[in-house]
This record gives structure tokens, sequence and C-alpha cells, in this order.
């Protein structure tokens, strides 16, 4: 049974379009993110769904039950959707103590003293912040803040967890081991996570499935590592994965009934489609994605390259090569480096490379090249 | 969604309902008034039949209008007062930023002694009602030239002092521009403050001096929020009505707004209308003006950085001097009128300032038939003390309604920003700021006197002026929240709203303790005003429903002198000792809510 389905949901501002009709189901347990570049509409879907804006038009489901319909007239309040919501600033109250902020909720829903307290100092504990509850939130640092939001959000035992970029406020290293804390959470409480991020890393990592958004527009819903090796444009090819993925301009055309020749300035590759059988016409424009860890720097290698600069970082090298005029970018594993200005060998004998169409960018096919 | 549903689900929200309500209610009780007052000059009043030849009641007729501006009498009806009122808003401008700007480079930027007395005491003849400072001019320096007993500087010196320094434009004009100074402090200050002294560094690093770095930097960023400090000195001078009735009228120096006095008090009220319209659109444009400097304002105060470590200029040899001479005149100016007013309410016979004259007769005396009409001293005359009461009811209750309104106003505007209503609402609470005192007392006079709808004719009654001071002072306890909000992220209260808190419980657990210090200068600010305002309330007191101001207008005229001084100095205290308790037990001043921090 989905847990979470969105129905031909649409939200206008005015005459600008935050979400396009989008349609999405996410199931019990699931840990998804909704990723995309500032403005997509991420932040806006989220909300939609916890109730906290109203979409203009479609449907939501919760666990079946309709909490929002735009044609029926239905739209439940959020506090009655059983779900919780992490804010990106954490939206603690500054005038409560960490105690009272945990337990605000819980008396609210009248439960009685003991039971608060119970309740209160299992999240304190789950959470390891029992020697701040006295504290105000002005009192703790940016990784505490954190733990008291999730501990206020937990407290009334949600179904469904909403969280918009909670960790965005932190530095990298809190970041990091936040990132941890979250998916270990995930498994602790079995919950539904909905995550709202920008940040294709943190999406990669955490999620069980990405939705990926663009200017409102769903590009693709699939779990990370499907979007990451078979993207269904050029635009989420090249959003996720670091470094970027390497885009080269060539023009293709069908030799055998099943290769294809593409051809530049300054690389000539025969292309074996391997997912789908496709057909190009003579001088199609098309660009071929390589992901930079797809390349590979070797002595029986049969194009010749320039080293153009390296970014060694100790546990791989992020390499600049030159073929021609054209620069691409390849990373090398372990510790080695590399002189700038000499000249290797380089070989593209990877599983799959993926084939768009340069003109609408979609995913054409992945396949191999020689 | 159909539009059944999206009604539905637009009235589930509060801040829709409060938008809608208040739209309703703002466009009845300012923008008809408007409308009201438009009407008014084109018609015909009772009083005005003599002169308007065969007319009838509210006949339309286009006399006024020429008559105020176009004919032989419109020199000393309209012309002359504008002109005075010009010069009396140039100069006050003039001084007030002056000296403001002044005090407000020592305290910011140089090594000043004393610096926090200072800025408490200098706000001190800003939160004085501003005709305190003229009485006290004429306690001092008014002359038996004009008539009655001279002041405490003649009395000293022998010395008569002259006209022109005693009445007149010169003293309204030094007046108006002390009791301003403290505004273009607090607004010249507050960017002093706020502005990055890297930008400054930056120029010394490159060798600029001192001189340059000032007139290059400094006061180029400076110049918007001075030019914002001029325009709303300009329409708070140009509106101020006390000061020039007490200092202008013995030498007949008439400003518009003591000639409107005397229009819709008198014989013509045709004529008030048209001056109240104009000083509106006057208001209006300034308004206007100044919206579009605080937005170009705004992009220099967006860089500020770490303002802390700033170095002070050394006044070296100067500081002492500088500083003590400061806080003298400063005290002078505080202290002394208070001193004044005490002095003045014991003597039993002005301008004889021996030890034999004095006397308590005025505050606890029971009245002598051949003073006053036998009036008891101000502590045991029951009028004066029911003068007191109304004026601490009113204050209370306008500063009650206003507060609340503007905290609820504040919410939904902020809640509901970049929308049509919101808007709209924020104009329509800020309108009433634009409307002098006078020309609103005087619509809602017009508006009022008559049955309008389910609302009973409320002129001389007691709700009439709670209604208009809440109006009036709505601006600021809006305005007072309106920042408030800003500064408190939507999702503050959304995590309330997730957690099923429900909406009352949010505003008063939530909303409300977070930004108590703000809400509280809100209902603080109309509660000072309220208590020291005169001409917003002085067409609509009628006997029973006197307060204290309007009261001590009234024996002022009468020259009661030492009614007068003894009950001005009540207010004063009351007003001082209230925003003293306010701001220790809340923390909430009368500075942060005219735009200091």
């Amino acid at each position: 049974m989905p847990q979470i389905r969105l129905q031909h949901v649409t939200k206008r501002f005015g005459k600008a379009i935050a979400v396009d009709d989008l349609n999405i189901e996410i199931g019990d347990g699931e840990f998804v993110t909704l990723l995309g570049p500032s403005g997509c509409g991420k932040t806006t879907t989220l909300r939609m769904i916890a109730g906290l804006e109203t979409p203009t038009e479609g449907e939501i489901f919760i666990d079946d039950v309709c909490v929002f319909s735009s044609e029926k007239g239905i739209d439940i309040s959020p506090d009655k959707r059983n779900v919780g919501f992490l804010f990106q600033n954490y939206a603690l109250w500054p005038h409560m103590t960490v105690y009272k902020n945990i337990s605000f909720g819980l008396e609210n829903m009248k439960w009685d003293k003991e039971r608060i307290d119970a309740r209160v100092k299992e999240l304190l504990t789950m959470l390891r912040i029992e020697e701040f509850h006295g504290r105000y939130p002005s009192e703790l640092s940016g990784g505490q803040q954190q733990r008291v939001a999730i501990a206020r959000t937990l407290a009334t035992g949600p179904k469904i967890l909403f969280m918009d970029e909670p960790l965005s406020n932190l530095d990298a290293k809190l970041r990091m081991e936040m990132r941890t804390e979250l998916k270990r959470l995930h498994v602790e409480t079995g919950s539904t996570f909905v995550y709202v991020t920008h940040d294709q890393l943190e999406a990669m990592t955490l999620s069980t499935k990405i939705c990926l958004l663009r200017e409102g527009l769903l590009q693709q819903y699939e779990p990370p590592l499907d979007v990451y090796h078979y993207p269904s444009n050029y635009f989420v090819a090249d959003f996720v994965g670091s470094p970027n993925i390497n885009a080269i301009e060539m023009s293709g055309e069908q030799v055998n009934l099943d290769e294809i020749k593409l051809t530049s300035e300054d690389l000539n590759l025969l292309y074996t489609p391997t997912t789908s059988s496709i057909t190009i016409p003579k001088g199609k424009k098309l660009l071929l994605g390589i992901r930079p860890e797809d390349i590979s720097i070797v002595e029986e290698g049969t194009i010749d390259a320039v080293i153009y600069s390296t970014l060694p970082s100790g546990m791989e090298t992020i390499v600049k090569l030159e073929i021609g005029k054209l620069l691409i970018t390849c990373v090398v594993f372990g510790g080695v480096d590399f002189e700038m200005g000499n000249k290797v060998k380089i070989a593209f004998d990877a599983k799959s490379y993926v084939l768009f169409d340069a003109e609408s960018e979609k995913n054409l096919a992945s396949g191999t090249l020689s | 969604m159909n539009y059944r549903n999206r009604f539905k689900s637009f009235i589930k929200k509060p801040q829709n309902i409060i938008l809608v309500s208040l739209a309703f209610i703002l466009i009845y009780l300012t923008v008809i008034p408007m409308i009201t007052i438009v009407i008014d000059t084109f018609t015909v009043h009772q009083s005005e039949l003599m002169r308007v030849k065969g007319a009838k009641v509210g006949d339309f007729t286009l006399y006024h209008w020429t008559k105020v501006l176009f004919s032989s009498a419109s020199k000393k009806i309209f012309y002359e007062p504008f002109l005075n009122t010009l010069f009396v808003s140039f100069g006050t401008c003039f001084i007030a930023i002056l000296l403001g700007g002044m005090v407000a480079w020592l305290v910011t930027r140089t090594n000043l002694r004393y610096k926090g007395i200072i800025s408490t005491l200098f706000i001190f003849p800003y939160i004085m009602p501003s005709w305190t400072l003229a009485m006290a001019w004429l306690n001092f320096f008014k002359n038996s030239l004009v008539g009655g007993a001279p002041g405490i500087f003649t009395a000293i010196t022998g010395v008569q002092t002259p006209n022109w320094f005693a009445y007149g434009p010169f003293p309204i004009v030094v007046v108006l521009g002390l009791h301003y100074a403290p505004f273009a402090y607090i607004l010249i200050g507050g960017i002093l403050r706020n502005m990055d002294a890297n930008l400054e560094e930056a120029a010394l690093i490159l060798k600029a001096s001192r001189a340059k770095i000032m007139r290059k930097i400094t006061i180029p960023i400076v110049l918007p929020a001075m030019l914002s400090t001029f325009l709303l000195v300009f329409s708070s001078a140009m509106s101020a009505f006390a000061v020039p009735a007490f200092l202008g009228t013995a030498v007949r120096y008439q400003v518009l707004t003591t000639q409107m006095f005397r229009t819709l008090n008198g014989l013509n009220p045709g004529y008030g209308y048209i001056m109240a319209l104009l000083m509106i659109a006057i208001g209006v444009l300034i308004l206007g003006i100044n919206q579009r400097i605080i937005g170009t304002r705004k992009s220099f105060t967006t860089i500020t950085g770490k303002s802390s470590n700033i170095s002070l200029i050394n006044l070296r040899a100067f500081r002492t001097p500088v500083s003590v001479v400061l806080l003298g005149s400063i005290m002078l100016v505080c202290i002394v009128p208070l001193i004044s007013f005490a002095l003045e309410s014991f003597i039993m016979e002005p301008g004889n300032y021996s030890l034999d004259n004095f006397t308590t007769l005025f505050w606890v005396g029971s009245g002598s038939p051949e003073i006053a009409n036998g009036e008891p001293g101000i502590l045991r005359n029951v009028s004066i003390l029911k003068g007191l009461w109304n004026s601490v009811r009113l204050s209370v209750m306008v500063s009650f309604i206003a507060g609340s309104v503007g905290i609820l106003a504040g919410y939904a505007i902020v809640k509901k920003k970049n929308t049509r209503l919101s808007a709209l609402v924020n104009n329509l609470a800020f309108f009433p700021y634009l409307m002098p005192s006078m020309a609103f007392g005087a619509i809602y006079l017009s508006m009022f006197a008559v049955k309008r709808g389910f609302i009973p004719p409320l002129y001389g009654t007691f709700a009439l002026l709670v209604l208009v001071g809440s109006v009036k002072y709505l601006p600021f306890a809006s305005r007072a929240s309106v920042g408030a909000m800003h500064q408190l992220s939507n999702e503050i209260e959304e995590a309330g709203t997730i957690q099923g808190i429900g909406w009352a419980k949010r505003m008063l657990k939530i909303i409300i303790p977070i930004q108590k210090a703000s809400f509280i200068s809100g209902y603080l600010l109309p509660f000072i005003s309220c208590m020291r305002e005169l001409s917003l309330f002085i067409l609509l007191v009628t006997p029973s429903s006197r307060i204290l101001t309007t009261m001590l207008f009234q024996y002022n005229e009468k020259g009661w002198n030492q009614y007068a001084n003894a009950i001005n100095l009540l207010i004063v205290l009351f007003v001082v000792a209230s925003n003293v308790v306010v701001n220790r037990v809340t923390g909430a001043s009368i500075d942060k809510g005219i735009g200091g921090n």
C-alpha cells in the first residue's frame, strides 16, 4: 500500500507555476529525497504534502485517506495529517527550554505529566542531549539545536517525517555526522521520511529513492544509483555526481546494424547501445555522457591526452585532460598524482556510457565505447 | 479548484479573516472620512449660511475653494499661514537634524564621556509633550509688551525680551527643533551604529584623511537616513498645533494648524477642511518620497558587518569640555522646564518671585472667589481629577485597542505578504499617520455627529475619543508589530501548527512571548502619545469627556497660568513615569518604536 500519493498536483503562485502536474507515490518506510536546484518546487511540494501550503489543483492521499482534493474541497489541516516536520532553521521556540520545546506538543495533546516526562527523557537519551534539557536554544550549538529539533519532531510519534534541508545550516563535518544519524534514525523509527535538499550528495547517500525536479516538473523518480547510472536526461546526469559528468558534443552516424559512429573534431568513437536498439540518422547532433570515473589512464589506452591540471585529495585525484581542444575531467582513485603537461594514454573501457539527444537532451541509450 | 472550495480554504485561515475584516473596518474609518472631507470642502455648513448667499445647508458650493485660494482674502486666510508653516517646518528640520545628527555622531563615533546618560536624556524632549518646552519658554521669556506678567528672565535681569524673541516664528522653530532633535538622533544614530565600520576603515587604509572620510564615505552613506529624517520631521512639524498655538497666538502668528482650528471651530468649517485636505496631500507626498528613499537606503545597510570594533575618534583636549557642555545643555533642556512649571505653579502673583509670594493654593487650596472663579487647587479639584481619570482611561483603552489590533494586523500582513490584500491593509493601517491630528479630529467630528448606519451619533461621547485615538495610533502599533513579525520566521509558527497547537494558543504561547518587547512598545507608544495628545481631541471633547491636555489648553487660554503649569507638570511626570516603569518592567522603550534599535 503506498503511504503517500500525489495525483496531478499543481501549485501556482499568481502566474508562476511552482509545481506542475506532479504524480508520485511514496511507499511505507521509504526515505525519499526531493532534489533539485533552488526554485524547482521541492520545498513547495513538501509543504503541500504536510498541509502548510494549499495546492492549486490535484489530490493528495496519506495512507489512502484523502487529505487534499481541489475537486471535492477537502483540505485537512496539518495537525490532523499525523506528520512531523523538521525545518531548515530548526524553528526552535527561543523562549522555551529544550525540555519545554519537546514537551509543548505533548502537553497540547493532553498527555498526563508522567507520560510526557518519560517520553521527553526517552527522546533526550535517544538523541544524546540529556545534559541540555534545561538550556535555551540560543545556548546550544547548531548541531545540538538540530538534535533538539529532531526530538521535538519525533515527540508525538509521527508515522511520516518531513525534512526541509535540515542540514544546510551545519558545517561540513557536522553535516556528515548528522547524515549518519538521520539514516540510523530512519531505520530505528521505521517511519517514512521525505527529505528536501539541493545537495545531490545528500540525496545520493541518504535516500531509497530520489525525486528530481526542475522548474516544477518531475525529471526522474528512481533509486539513487539508477538515477546516477541511467539519468533520464542530460539535466539529471549533470545534476547528480561530483565532479560533473563530461558531455561531449558529437555527431552520429549509423554504421552497422547496431553500431553508431560518433565523430567530433578531436574524437572518433564507435558506440554500441546495450539497453535498446536505436536508429540515428546521419549527422544527428548527440551528447555523449562520460562519468569521470569511467575514463582510465592506462598505458595500453588508444587515445592521446595531455594532463591539464590535477587536484589530488589523497583518496582520489581529479584530473583534467586535454584531448586536442577538448577538456574533460576524470577521477583516478588512490593517492596518485601526475605532472602537468605530461602526455598520457586513456581508454573508455567502462560498462556503460549514456547517449543523449543534443537537442531534446533526452536519454537515448546506454552502451559501450570502443 | 472551484470557487466554493477556494473560499472554504480561504476562510479557514485566521490571517485571511483578520485581513478581510480589517480591510472593511479601516476603509470605513479612514477612506470614507477622506471622502467626506472632500465633500465637505464643497458643501455649505450651518455656520456659513450668512456668507454663502441664498444657500441651504448641504448645498454644493465652490465658495470655500475660491475664497481660500483665489480671492483678495486668500492671502490672510491661506497663503500667509501656509508660508509660515513652510518656514516653521524647514526651520525645525534644520535645527533638529543639526542637533540630532551632531549628538548621534558624537555618541557613536567619538570617545565622548557620559554616553549612557546623554543618550537617555536626549530622548527626553521627545517623550515630553511638545508644548512642554513652549510653556517653559513662556515661563522664562514672556514679556509684558503683549500683556500679563513678565517671565523669570525679565524678573531676574530686569531686561524686557523683545517680541520676536518671546513669541512667533523664532521660539516656535527653536522649541519644535529641540522637540524633534531626538527623532533625528534616533534615526541617524541607528544608521551610524549599523554602518559597517570596514567601509570607513577601508578608506583609512587607503590613506584618506578623517575629513575626507567624513565627506566622501560617512555622509553619503548617512544621507538617505538624513533625508528620511528630514521628511518625517517636516511632516510632524507641519502638523504640530500646540507649540504654534502657545507661542504664536500672542503676536497673531498663524500657521495652517492654528488657522484650521480657528476656522473649524469658528464660522468657516469649509476653509478648515480645505486646509486639512491640503495638509494630508502634502503628508502623502512626503511619505511617498520617503518610501522611495528608504527603498534605496536598504541597499546601504544590508552590507552591515562587524561594527563593534570601530576605532572611535579621539576628541583629545576637547573630550571633557564637549562632554560637559553637551550634558549640561541637555540637562538644561530636560530639567529646567520642569523646575519652571513647579515654580510657576507655586507663586501667587505671576511675575513676582519673592519668597513671600509662594503658595500651595493652586495645588491643594480650596479655592478663593477672587482667583480664577474660585477654582480649587488641582489636587482637590474634582473636574481636574476627572480629567486625569479620563486621560488615563482614554489612554489605556486606546493603547489596548490600537496595540491589540496592531498585533493582529502585523501578524496577518506579514503572514500574507506579497498579496494585494496584505498590501492594502498595510497601507490602510498606516494611512492615519499621514493625517494631521487636527484634520483627523475634524473629520470624525463631521462624520460621527449624525447616526451612521448602526452607529449612533457619537459626538460628545467618550467612545468617539477612544475610536479616533485608536485609529490615529494604529500605525505605531501595526508598524511595531509588522517589524516584529518580519524578524520571526514563519517556521516558528508552523512548528506549532504541525503539532496541532491551535491558533489562539500559538499566538499567546509562541508568537507573542517571543516578540514581547516589540509588541509591548506597540502598546506603549499609543499610550504615551494619547496621554499627551492635544490637537486630535481638542475638537471632539465636551465638558463631560474633558481630558487633561484639553483642560491645560483651556486654562492657558483663560490665562490661569498657575493651574496650567501645575497640570502640565502632572502630565509630564505621568508620561515620563509610565515610560520608565514600562521600560524597567518589560525592556520595551519608546525609541524602539520610532525607528531606534
